[in-house]
């Protein structure tokens, strides 16, 4: 056992109150937190002024941080077999497991599968062990359903994984295209910092490519309703009109680009005009024309994107589409023009920075160079360095399934919900010999299926680094004293380590060691010019404690010359090829693999904007659950009437044996044949509407990136026999066909309903809650509705209401802010009604969930004469915290 | 009818009818008739509903006498209390009274009212059995009651009562008030088995048992024991039991023998039309004495409608017209309220919408035929029995509401009309 076992990272104890700069752990915008400190605990956060990528500004989500830190799921010690165990004992049944399966079957019997939420040194680490101490390139991340594509697609482009441009870039041009990518929900302080762009440049022009009309839409000047998939298409044919319209930049393209021409003639061969393009992606052609104008004659454009665009089965062509289209105009490395690959995650990059994914080695080093496998190899001093690519994400999971992997280690990841055919990845899981799972939620979907669940440190606890967006490396600070027994992740990985043999490889004391080990790697022999990688903060190397602890936000690469830290990447038109000169790829444009059959829509998967993947953190916030506290199908109206379906209603997709329920939300920001679903719902909030089981297992070929954004499902209505809600103050898992658990402040509401009929609600409402013996019920002999509250020491512990047509009594939060409360003999009929009686409003569906300001409120401040959002905002303060609620408000405002 | 004088209107009976049926009068046509009442109790017309308050002491005789004797005095209405009826001459439109004296009328009203049932029990001759219908009764039970606290404890309980209606529970209520024991002894399964289904009637049983009264159900009393003054009862199951005093409140007979007795048409009381006229165009009947299509009335609702009709008839030869509505039922118990009206027991051809709060007491059922409320039993809480009862004499289609209308107006008003998809 080494001496890591119980260093904590903080070196010096934080005062009972303090306040903490440190870094969001949710999207990839990467924002600076200041986190205030009192007792332990979290009691406030602000956005931090000091940070480059938010400036002061936080999302809902940021601004919720200290709202999800007291989860009642928190795990805390170690779990052997659903049995709580010492570490020890935990950690030795694994690697005792882990030894016994690769003396009989070699390391590529065992995985790890990591995640974007883990910080750099925990992420190089599980890297190092895997691919040069267990010997196995089995080791891939849930970055693989983020951006695979985008990372392929700049090697190809750039020779190297590296976003070129800065979040200034997105204030600073004159033409700002999105595409597949709804910022204004899954990038909430980005896209405010486009809107105050264009509010102070109304000249600037914002398009948006997008099957649907999302939210982001509020501040485009065109918006490209597209045929999903049909991005690569608009590209070509941008290039082929850039070319005709004498646009290109031939002096940029002779001097610094590779490809030119090959590359011309495919895009030109399959789309030919922009008439062409509009045909292939089924939109106007006179829009199509303009947005190709906008980027010819702007030098200012940048193109972001996102998941629209990576999600596909032919997502890093997409990718290279539109960085020809950057290449051959020039328009890259330059103020407010580059191509700009968004990431989901708070630390994607520096996943994608230290190799922790099976196609990629360590520091920007990969196994097409054996040169490189033995550098790596050298510096690890590694006895077992694997030698050749492991099995990205989807191959991962089908050879857990085939029994060829036999262990597989998940640190904090859900693969049982995000993984496509996330069905079969379950069964992949309980056929597994041995599940380790490390997180801080003991009770995720996947965590149900292990062997071994350890406790992680989480946000706030743990320390070291995360990249965002915009290469830029950020501390998250550890400021408090993890709770139980939880350790970081780097820690349980080096006991791990240790319990294998490999202590003395693995014997860190601190993050910072790990850190200085990974910024030497990145500069190992990174000076010959024809072999040049990206990733270099060799300036960094040899950084102290001190300044680690006080390291300010720098973007890589960081190096003798750019000590500061490099802003925008390819200003000199150098790129990290072996020529040096960037490559402009040939593609031929392909739509998604599987088509509808004439009984099928088109499901596309992506966030809504208070939730955060899995909502296993998210969801434990009454107020992150207030703007959508359902699951949901967005239908186009011409598809409501098809299908039969009713809005509000649930309706049913099916794919794959799997099955998925929402409410049927008619809206005309959908193409017809095609819904959208939101990603984030799982068996812990819902009994059936996991998106990703439905997605079929089509990956790229290249970068093994799914295609979540395009799958043919079957949509039903939902035949139910009854339906109704459930709030109580216990965490409970209703016994019928359909539920969905929405978190309020002191308790838990549910959204039932079932095919089937009871025979007595009263007995299925008594039978969910044994203890319970004094009850108020209201009870119709024709079964048409029926409502029962359920009171502990008169205090109110659970609400029933339950009904054969649509009607159940009405939802006001009101209701939901009595449980726990005292109730006496006339109260019980309010609660019963389910509203309070006569003369009060209720709120109706929250807005804002900052200020808690609802749809009702706000209408009716808007017929007393707020005309503006910052009328409202002045009147009833909604849209002013964190402004994700803007495009809404100004939704209701026209 | 004498020229120039006016018309002599003579009333038999001075109880509550008669009350009110004076003031409406009054309010109609001051002075209009030559009034002369006629009653054989001494006391002015008195609220009888009030007697369970007086036995209970928590009010006094007094403050129940609406008409004292001066009252009449100064609305020139010659007032003879004390004064019994014995028969009517219709032939010479004059009664006349167990003295002899006769009183000619050009327009006789009949509110002779009603007198306590009878049970078959044998022995019920004896003293301290009492009826409860007059404030002699009250005046009495009080007496008996106070000496039967004086007397040991060795009997099974100090009064027992026999009826468990509203009258029943109202007399149980004032004994056991009065610090008495009480049994109350009912022949039906449940209490108030006329108002109440056996769910509600029970949660009322629950309450009253809590006032220290002791409950007998589905039994009678065969024959009472003692010889000068009563000593106890033996019932029908078998069991005896002894007490002090009794109460007998199983309902009431309306006194028809009078006008029987004249030729009047009539069986279980005198008929009436809807303008409550008798067969004889010179007589009218009002109040527990009367029978309309078959009816008798015991509740003071209908009977108010009764001195309204008649005196409109009288003043103004207008006529309005007695429809005999149902009417709710209500329990003059402090701590106990229940409220019920029209159908009370459920059955297949009802849709039933039940409330129960078993913890606080309160229990609510709604019975409705086609969408309108046809039946409302209130028990613990019975503040909407009101409106309910406004809506089933309506016949208003609630079906919109139902999921709310148990809850009452503050909530089935302030419904959405169409409660969000749950």
């Amino acid at each position: 056992m080494t001496s890591t076992a119980h260093i904590i990272t903080t070196d010096s104890t934080i005062a009972p109150s303090a306040t903490v700069n440190t870094t969001c752990c949710y999207c990839g915008v990467g924002c600076g937190v200041s986190a205030e400190v009192k007792d332990n605990r979290v009691v406030a956060v602000k956005g931090n002024q000091e940070h480059p990528a938010n400036l002061g500004r936080l999302c809902v989500k940021g601004s919720s941080l200290h709202e999800t830190q007291a989860s009642p799921d928190r795990l805390l010690t170690p779990m052997l077999h659903g049995k709580p165990a010492d570490w020890d004992a935990a950690l030795g049944f694994a690697a005792e497991k882990f030894q016994d399966i690769i003396a009989e079957h070699g390391p590529d019997s065992v995985a790890f599968y990591l995640s974007g939420q883990l910080l750099t040194e925990d992420y190089y680490i599980a890297n190092k062990l895997m691919k040069g101490f267990i010997g196995t390139a089995n080791i891939d991340t849930n970055s693989r359903l983020c951006m695979a594509s985008a990372v392929v697609a700049h090697k190809r482009a750039f020779g190297s994984d590296a976003v070129p441009g800065c979040y200034e870039d997105l204030e600073q041009t004159d033409v700002l295209i999105l595409v597949g990518s709804n910022t204004a929900y899954a990038h909430p302080v980005v896209y405010q910092r486009i809107a105050r762009a264009k509010e102070l440049r109304p000249e600037m022009q914002i398009v948006v490519l997008d099957p649907r009309r999302t939210a982001t839409c509020e501040i485009a000047d065109v918006h490209l309703p597209i045929k999903p998939g049909s991005d690569a298409f608009f590209f070509n044919g941008l290039l082929q009109y850039l070319q005709q319209h004498n646009h290109v930049d031939h002096a940029y393209v002779a001097a610094h680009c590779n490809g030119f021409d090959e590359t011309l003639a495919a895009a030109s061969q399959q789309v030919p005009t922009p008439t062409a393009a509009a045909d292939f992606c089924e939109v106007n052609p006179k829009d199509v024309e303009r947005v190709y104008r906008l980027f010819a004659e702007h030098d200012k454009v940048v193109t972001v994107f996102s998941q629209g665009v990576n999600q596909s089965s032919s997502g890093v062509d997409k990718g290279n589409a539109l960085i020809n289209c950057h290449l051959a105009t020039g328009k890259i490395g330059k103020p407010g023009a580059t191509p700009f690959s968004i990431t989901g995650q708070p630390n994607a990059m520096g996943g994608r920075e230290v190799g922790g994914l099976a196609n990629q080695l360590a520091a920007h080093m990969g196994y097409d160079n054996p040169e490189s496998i033995e550098r790596v190899e050298r510096f690890w001093q590694a006895p077992n360095m694997a030698r050749r690519e492991g099995l990205k994400a989807v191959d991962m999971f089908d050879a857990i399934h085939d029994g060829k992997i036999k262990a597989v280690w998940v640190m904090a990841t859900n693969p049982a919900v995000t993984m496509p055919d996330a069905g079969k990845v379950r069964e992949a899981l309980k056929k597994c010999d041995l599940v380790v799972v490390s997180d801080c939620i003991g009770n995720t979907d996947t965590a149900k299926l292990a062997d071994v669940v350890l406790p992680a440190s989480t946000w706030s606890e743990k320390h070291g680094t995360v990249t965002n967006s915009e290469r830029c490396i950020s501390l998250q600070q550890g400021f408090l004293q993890p709770p139980g027994e939880a350790l970081h992740d780097w820690q349980i990985i080096a006991r791990f380590a240790a319990t294998l043999g490999f202590a003395k490889h693995f014997n860190y004391r601190h993050p910072v060691e790990i850190f200085r080990e990974h910024a030497a790697l990145s500069a190992l022999d990174n000076t010959d010019s024809a072999a040049l990688r990206g990733f270099n903060i060799a300036a960094l190397a040899n950084i102290s404690e001190q300044d680690y602890q006080n390291l300010s936000p720098i973007q890589w690469p960081v190096t003798a010359d750019a000590p500061k830290g490099t802003k925008r990447l390819f200003a000199d038109g150098q790129f990290f090829t072996a020529d040096r000169r960037a490559r402009l790829v040939p593609v031929t444009a392909r739509l998604p693999e599987k088509a509808a059959l004439p009984n099928q829509v088109i499901m596309n998967t992506g966030r809504i904007r208070d939730q955060w993947h899995t909502m296993s953190r998210t969801g434990t916030a009454a107020k992150l659950l207030g703007h959508v506290d359902e699951p949901y199908i967005d239908v186009h109206p011409d598809d409501i009437a098809r299908f039969g379906l009713c809005a509000g209603d649930l309706a049913v997709l099916k794919n794959r044996g799997s099955v998925y329920y929402g409410r049927v939300k008619p809206t005309e920001s959908q193409r017809v044949g095609e819904v959208f679903v939101p990603m984030h719902w799982n068996g812990k909030y819902a009994s059936s509407s996991c998106a990703d089981a439905l997605v079929n297992p089509i990956v790229d070929p290249l970068c093994g990136q799914p295609e979540f954004k395009h799958s043919p499902v079957m949509i039903k209505p939902f035949r139910q026999a009854w339906n109704g809600f459930l709030i109580c103050a216990d965490d409970i898992s209703p016994d019928c066909e359909y539920w969905a658990k929405i978190t309020l402040d002191d308790g838990y509401k549910f959204r039932v309903a079932d095919g089937k009929r009871l025979p007595s609600w009263r007995d299925w409402a008594h039978s969910q809650f044994l203890a319970i013996t004094d009850w108020v019920t209201v009870e119709d002999s024709d079964h048409q509705f029926f409502r029962t509250a359920g009171f502990i020491n008169g205090k109110l512990a659970v609400v029933f209401s339950a009904a054969t047509d649509k009607k159940s009594a009405p939802e006001m939060r009101w209701l939901e802010q009595q449980l726990g409360q005292t109730i006496d003999a006339a109260g019980r009929f309010a609660i019963l009604a389910g509203i309070p009686g006569a003369g009060v409003e209720d709120e109706g569906t929250i807005v804002c969930s900052c200020f808690q300001v609802g749809e009702n409120t706000i209408r009716k401040s808007i017929s007393n004469g707020c005309g503006s959002v910052e009328a409202l905002g002045e009147a009833i303060k909604c849209g002013t915290n964190c402004g994700s609620c803007i495009p809404e408000l100004k939704a209701m405002l026209r | 009818m004498q020229t120039g004088d006016k018309p002599r209107l003579v009333i038999v009976g001075n109880g509550m009818a008669t009350g009110r049926f004076l003031d409406d009068v009054h309010k109609r046509a001051p002075g209009q008739f030559s009034i002369t009442v006629i009653g054989d109790e001494p006391e002015g017309s008195y609220n009888r509903i009030m007697l369970s308050p007086v036995l209970a002491g928590e009010t006094s005789a007094s403050d129940i006498i609406g008409k004292p004797a001066h009252w009449y005095r100064e609305q020139g209405i010659e007032f003879l209390g004390g004064v019994r009826i014995a028969r009517i001459d219709r032939q010479a439109q004059c009664v006349v009274t167990s003295t002899g004296k006769s009183y000619r009328y050009d327009h006789l009203v009949l509110a002779v009212g009603s007198r306590p049932a009878r049970i078959p029990a044998k022995n019920q001759d004896v003293d301290n059995i009492y009826a409860f219908r007059t404030l002699q009764d009250v005046d009495r039970i009080m007496a008996s009651a106070h000496s039967a606290l004086e007397c040991d404890k060795s009997a099974d309980t100090d009064a027992l009562v026999i009826g468990g209606g509203l009258l029943g529970l109202e007399a149980a209520y004032g004994l056991a008030l009065n610090g008495l024991r009480v049994m109350l002894l009912h022949r039906s399964g449940w209490l108030l088995n006329r108002q109440l289904d056996p769910a509600a009637a029970l949660l009322l049983q629950q309450v009253m048992e809590s006032k220290n009264i002791h409950f007998i159900l589905s039994d009678e009393v065969v024959c009472f024991t003692g010889t000068d003054q009563v000593e106890g009862a033996q019932l029908k199951s078998g069991k005896s039991l002894s007490c002090k005093l009794a109460v007998i409140a199983t309902g009431i007979t309306p006194n028809v023998e009078l006008g029987l007795e004249a030729g009047l048409v009539g069986k279980r009381g005198i008929e009436v039309d809807a303008c409550m006229a008798t067969s004889d165009p010179h007589i009218s009947a009002i109040g527990e004495c009367t029978e309309f299509e078959g009816a008798t009335f015991g509740l003071v609702e209908p009977i108010w409608q009764h001195c309204a009709v008649l005196s409109d008839r009288l003043c103004f030869a207008k006529t309005t017209r007695f429809v005999n509505s149902p009417v709710p039922t209500k329990l003059k118990v402090s701590g106990v309220q229940l409220f019920s009206a029209g159908d009370f027991i459920t059955t297949d051809a009802h849709r039933e919408l039940l409330y129960e709060d078993a913890a606080n007491g309160v229990y609510r059922k709604i019975l409705l035929k086609d969408n309108r409320i046809v039946g409302v039993v209130l028990f613990g809480d019975t503040r909407d029995g009101p409106d309910y009862f406004a809506m089933l004499q309506d016949q208003r289609d609630v079906s919109d509401i139902a999921p709310f209308l148990l809850m009452g107006r503050a909530f089935y008003a302030a419904a959405p009309n169409q409660p969000v998809a749950a």
